[in-house]
């Protein structure tokens, strides 16, 4: 079957039609989703398609995330729609304490097929508190997987297999890459199998590891770099939790020097964890500190000229790449 | 509209002898409960024993004292319906029907409990007989809750989905979040409030600005159920009505079962926070087993060899109980890392 | 008066150490702090600071061992006093050959300093120097303040380094009798090879076993795999006999790590290839726990890898055993070299047609020689031979093994 040219809020609720027509336990749960199909207009098509199977909620974040818990928990397979990453704050117990433990601390009794959406992300100028970028902090709970598409056949291919999960998997969708179109295969059984990365740019000089918002600027990056001879090759990480670090070491194997990009802020992120994993077991293969590039430690400042100056931008990556190939 | 914290529903701490003996006998059912009251009872006494004993690892919270609620309750319920309990938990296991060998071994950190050893007193569910798990977070329960009753709603069964919470977790935000998304959805859901006075240290008239937590009820234009909880048959009896109504698709009802928590917040509990006294004429007067024995007495359903009998035969089930978990192996630490995902 | 110049000690354990090297001539003028000398312990090359200004009187020569708080030397205020010290120690206070060597004119030269301290370079560096046997120290680093990196270590296996030492003039002088054709620097897998070898035979007590296997299940082995379109290499087929042999006699799979016998838990059989650059040995991991169809797809690739020189850090180190196969030479037998830290090596000759003596009748058999060569400080030669019977049971009658 061909890809056609879709945007990622199309992939997504194409994604979405494909799913809850072949499986009637999936429902929508979340604020404002049938007047507009979601505040982002994600979500179109479905309330028409699906009645009563996506649910206006009040905004009661809390109980929003315990509720997709107890309906996973009783043969229902519930997305959750956070209406905005930052507000995982409001659900914090119901996603670390009750979905990412519940399977573990009753012994493995009962499954809990659960998919949280979060769009995220910085960059519309939306200030400190609708702008950020979360992952890190779902990375460090076990019992949650993690997944952060960035392309738009990512972006269905990554949904599909999150939903077919048997486990709660926190979904950080871009809210500045909605429009953002790429190929999309046709197959209704397309998946991306959670937990494999993806080599998006074959390069020999250096590796950018990246995900997300991350992925444009490493490929914008990667081009700058090749114009003065460096070669850098994209991995595109897709899943944070499970890793697949097997694609990470033979990316690294081969060009023995790294630069981790996201769009999180620095301290605490996934990239310091990836970089930990990276001098432990991959010592011998590297030919220069593992280099990271990510947003400033602040939180996003509104004013167009704040913003810009706290996130990464394609300069940083191509100094960074730079720097680690000493070129 | 349906009646908002009806106040005739109330028979706080009433008597028994004060009430009219006019409820038609229910022989069987009647027998059983008082056996599970009994049975939750000895259980906790024997949990706490063998907890200052140094056996049990950890620390457990016992609702001696509170048997009226969790059998009253789940008298009402049926096998395939929810309950999310609390970490005072062991009463509602066993009122809905869990097996004392899998919950002693789990007390116990042993491979054979519900858990595997890795929930321990806290945190033990049977997903086989609908108990959704025990809740160590205060008020943990209630959206989970909620969202066991939209499965039932959108799966169109009959279940009903009950949460078992104290007067120390009322004053959690999240109740308000779950009571009024289960009102707007007319979702098929028991919120049992268990007021057993205290939450931890805290007295309930201090940490909450009204007397009587069904009132709360009327904010969510679903019924209220104040109810004297040493009085199993008056909890039974309200229960009842609730889950008539919500498996008619009528929606959450709230009943406020007021208790006493006999024993300290954990195990070990030195509770400076209360008068001893206050304790001991709870027991004396208020135990709800004693009243219920006396009243099954009364109505004919049980002699005092029965009783007998009765105890006796639940001592020798919560042996064998007691020695299935002390021989039973620990896991092996390596099965620490099992279970994480499905 | 005098400075004197003693030893330091340099941490907790140290209680002597090699004087290296004098930074400054006998008599010439040292300041505080200057570096004056170099030493060595069995942990770290000390540059030592001098402890104040004064005009250099050694007493120990370069090379001397030297025990912790001992004098080496002196710093003397003037000429007058350096006069005196040379009167006043003379060689009694000194061991012989360092006497001499402490006269002025004796060790007038500088030795070159050696290099010392930690040298900068990344980790691959260093991997991949170690992995070929090369020293750092001669190697120019191309990275941020001059660290070397992988590049720069592939670079110098590549271009053969000037010869350390100085090749011999005296043929110039009296007209040559020897003169080189090629000098061949001994660097990079050569080096690994020359350093292997030596130590192999230098710390094992080597002894070699040879006996003879039928081949003819094993042809037959190979015709039927062939004709099912899943050919397999005689290799592959020792490898499969070594491994599954090497699980029924895992003292086999041994190395000795100083005062201790290590037997591995892994089977890893390395099987030496020739691609024209000197030898290499790449790795079957797990050898005992492939099928054979896997360890064929394996060594297919170890040896496409090699072709293109692809093959990694990774892929050529840490085996348990290794195979050494001349029989496509021609060679009949031989006395393979274990491949250390390894305790063992199979050598495998060719297969031939061979008279046997079967019930009192000439027969014409395929026949192989396997010649099993092992440390027999850690391995007796009844262990040896029983494995080695086993590895040839396995041969003849592959059925055994699968």
């Amino acid at each position: 079957m061909s890809d056609r040219v879709l945007t990622a809020s199309a992939a997504l609720a194409e994604a979405l039609i494909e799913e809850m027509t072949r499986d009637e336990r999936i429902f929508i749960l979340g604020e404002d989703l049938t007047a507009h199909a979601g505040i982002f207009g994600q979500f179109k098509g479905i309330p028409e398609r699906f009645p009563g199977r996506i649910l206006d909620t009040p905004i009661s974040e809390t109980c929003i995330a315990g509720c997709g818990v107890g309906a996973a928990l009783t043969g229902m397979r519930p997305i959750v729609d956070f209406h905005f990453s930052d507000f995982v704050t409001c659900g914090m117990d119901e996603l670390c304490n009750q979905a990412a433990k519940i399977r573990y601390m009753f012994g493995g009794q009962v499954k809990l097929p659960l998919v949280v959406w979060c769009p995220d992300g910085a960059g519309l100028r939306a200030a400190a508190q609708h702008s950020q970028s979360l992952e890190a902090w779902f990375v460090h709970t076990p019992g949650l997987k993690v997944v952060v598409p960035s392309e738009p056949a990512d972006v269905k291919g990554l949904m599909k297999a999150s939903i077919r999960d048997d486990n709660p998997v926190m979904f950080f969708q871009h809210k500045r890459l909605f429009r953002r179109e790429g190929p999309v295969p046709e197959d209704p059984e397309f998946l991306i199998p959670l937990g494999r990365a993806a080599v998006k740019r074959e390069g020999r000089d250096v590796t950018l590891f990246t995900y997300g918002s991350g992925y444009f600027l490493c490929q914008e990056a990667a081009a700058e770099l090749a114009r003065g001879g460096i070669e850098a090759e994209i991995v595109d990480l897709r899943t944070l939790k499970p890793l697949d670090f097997e694609t990470v070491a033979a990316s690294l194997r081969k060009t023995f020097r790294a630069v981790v990009v996201h769009e999180a802020c620095l301290t605490g992120g996934f990239g310091a964890e990836l970089v930990a994993r990276i001098q432990a077991e991959l010592f011998d293969f590297l030919d220069a500190p593992v280099l990271r590039v990510a947003a400033k430690d602040v939180p996003i400042p509104f004013s167009p000229p704040l913003e810009d100056f706290v996130l990464p931008r394609a300069a940083d990556v191509v100094a960074a790449a730079r720097s680690v190939c000493n070129r | 509209m349906r009646p908002i914290a009806a106040p005739g529903e109330r028979r706080l701490m009433a008597k028994e002898k004060e009430r009219k003996d006019d409820r038609p006998v229910e022989k069987t059912v009647w027998r059983a409960m008082y056996r599970t009251m009994v049975k939750i009872r000895l259980f906790e006494t024997m949990a706490g024993e063998y907890f200052a004993a140094g056996q049990i690892p950890g620390f457990i919270h016992l609702s001696i004292g509170q048997e009226g609620s969790s059998v009253g309750v789940c008298s009402c319920l049926r096998p395939d319906d929810y309950v999310a309990t609390t970490h005072r938990g062991h009463g509602h296991m066993i009122a809905k029907g869990a097996d004392v060998r899998r919950m002693t071994a789990e007390l116990f950190g042993k491979a054979t409990g519900y858990c595997k050893g890795k929930g321990g007193s806290m945190h033990i569910a049977d997903f086989s007989i609908g108990i959704l798990g025990a809740n160590g977070v205060v008020a943990g329960g209630l959206p989970l809750i909620v969202g066991a009753g939209l499965s039932i709603k959108l799966r169109r069964t009959d279940q009903v989905a009950v949460v078992f919470f104290g007067d120390g977790a009322a004053n959690r935000g999240p109740v308000h979040e779950a009571m009024n998304l289960a009102a707007i959805w007319k979702l098929p859901v028991l919120f049992v409030i268990e007021n057993n006075q205290y939450a931890s240290t805290t007295p309930q008239s201090y940490s909450c600005a009204i007397g009587d937590l069904c009132m709360r009820a009327a904010a969510y234009n679903m019924p209220g159920y104040g109810v004297d909880g040493n009085d199993v048959l008056a909890v039974r009896e309200a229960t009842r009505k609730a889950v008539a109504d919500a498996r008619a698709g009528e929606g959450p009802s709230l009943i406020e079962n007021k208790t006493y928590r006999v024993r300290g917040h954990f195990e070990g509990d030195p509770q400076k926070y209360r008068d001893p006294s206050e304790v001991q004429r709870w027991q004396a007067e208020n135990d709800p087993i004693r009243r219920f024995e006396e009243y099954l007495r009364r109505r004919g359903v049980l002699t005092a060899k029965k009783i007998r009998r009765i105890e006796e035969e639940i001592r020798a089930e919560l042996d064998a109980a007691v020695a299935f978990a002390k021989e039973s192996p620990f896991p092996r630490p390596e099965e620490a890392l099992e279970d994480l995902f499905a | 008066m005098a400075i004197e110049i003693a030893v330091p000690k340099l941490g907790l354990t140290m209680e002597e150490a090699v004087l290296v090297a004098w930074k400054a001539a006998p008599g010439a003028r040292v300041r505080q702090e200057e570096i004056v000398l170099v030493l060595e312990t069995d942990k770290v090359t000390f540059e030592m600071p001098s402890p104040g200004e004064g005009l250099l009187h050694p007493l120990v020569a370069a090379g001397s061992r030297i025990a912790v708080g001992e004098v080496v030397g002196y710093l003397a205020v003037d000429e007058a006093e350096l006069a005196r010290l040379a009167a006043e120690k003379p060689a009694a206070a000194v061991r012989l050959e360092a006497a001499a060597a402490a006269r002025p004119t004796a060790a007038a030269a500088t030795p070159p300093a050696p290099p010392s301290g930690r040298i900068k370079a990344s980790p691959a560096a260093r991997a991949i120097a170690r992995a070929h046997g090369l020293e750092l120290a001669g190697i120019a680093g191309s990275g941020p303040g001059g660290r070397i990196v992988r590049a720069d270590v592939l670079r110098a296996l590549e271009q053969p380094r000037p010869a350390p030492t100085a090749p011999a003039p005296a043929a110039a002088a009296g007209g040559p009798v020897l003169t080189a054709l090629e000098e061949i620097p001994i660097t990079g897998v050569r080096r690994a090879i020359f350093r292997n070898m030596h130590a192999s035979l230098s710390t094992q007590a080597q002894i070699t076993l040879h006996t003879e296997a039928a081949a003819e299940a094993l042809l037959r082995l190979r015709q039927k795999r062939k004709e099912a379109g899943a050919p397999v290499s005689y290799n592959a087929l020792f490898v499969q006999a070594i491994a599954r042999a090497l699980r029924r006699h895992p003292r086999i799979n041994a190395s000795v790590e100083g005062e201790t016998i290590r037997v591995w838990r892994e089977i890893h059989v390395g099987v030496a290839m020739d691609f024209g650059k000197g030898l290499l040995v790449p790795k079957v991991r797990h050898a005992d726990a492939k099928t054979l169809e896997e360890i064929e797809a394996e060594l297919q690739r170890l040896a496409e890898a090699g072709r293109a020189g692809r093959l990694t850090l990774d892929e050529l180190s840490l085996g348990t055993f290794t195979l050494t196969n001349l029989g496509a030479w021609g060679i009949d037998r031989f006395t393979p070299i274990v491949n250390p830290p390894e305790s063992a090596i199979l050598g495998v000759g060719r297969i031939e047609e061979k008279p046997v003596a079967v019930a009192g009748e000439v027969r014409i058999e395929a026949r192989t020689t396997l010649s099993l060569t092992f440390d027999h400080r850690i391995i007796d030669g009844a262990a040896g031979a029983a494995f080695l019977q086993t590895v040839c049971r396995f041969v003849e009658e592959p059925a055994l093994m699968l």
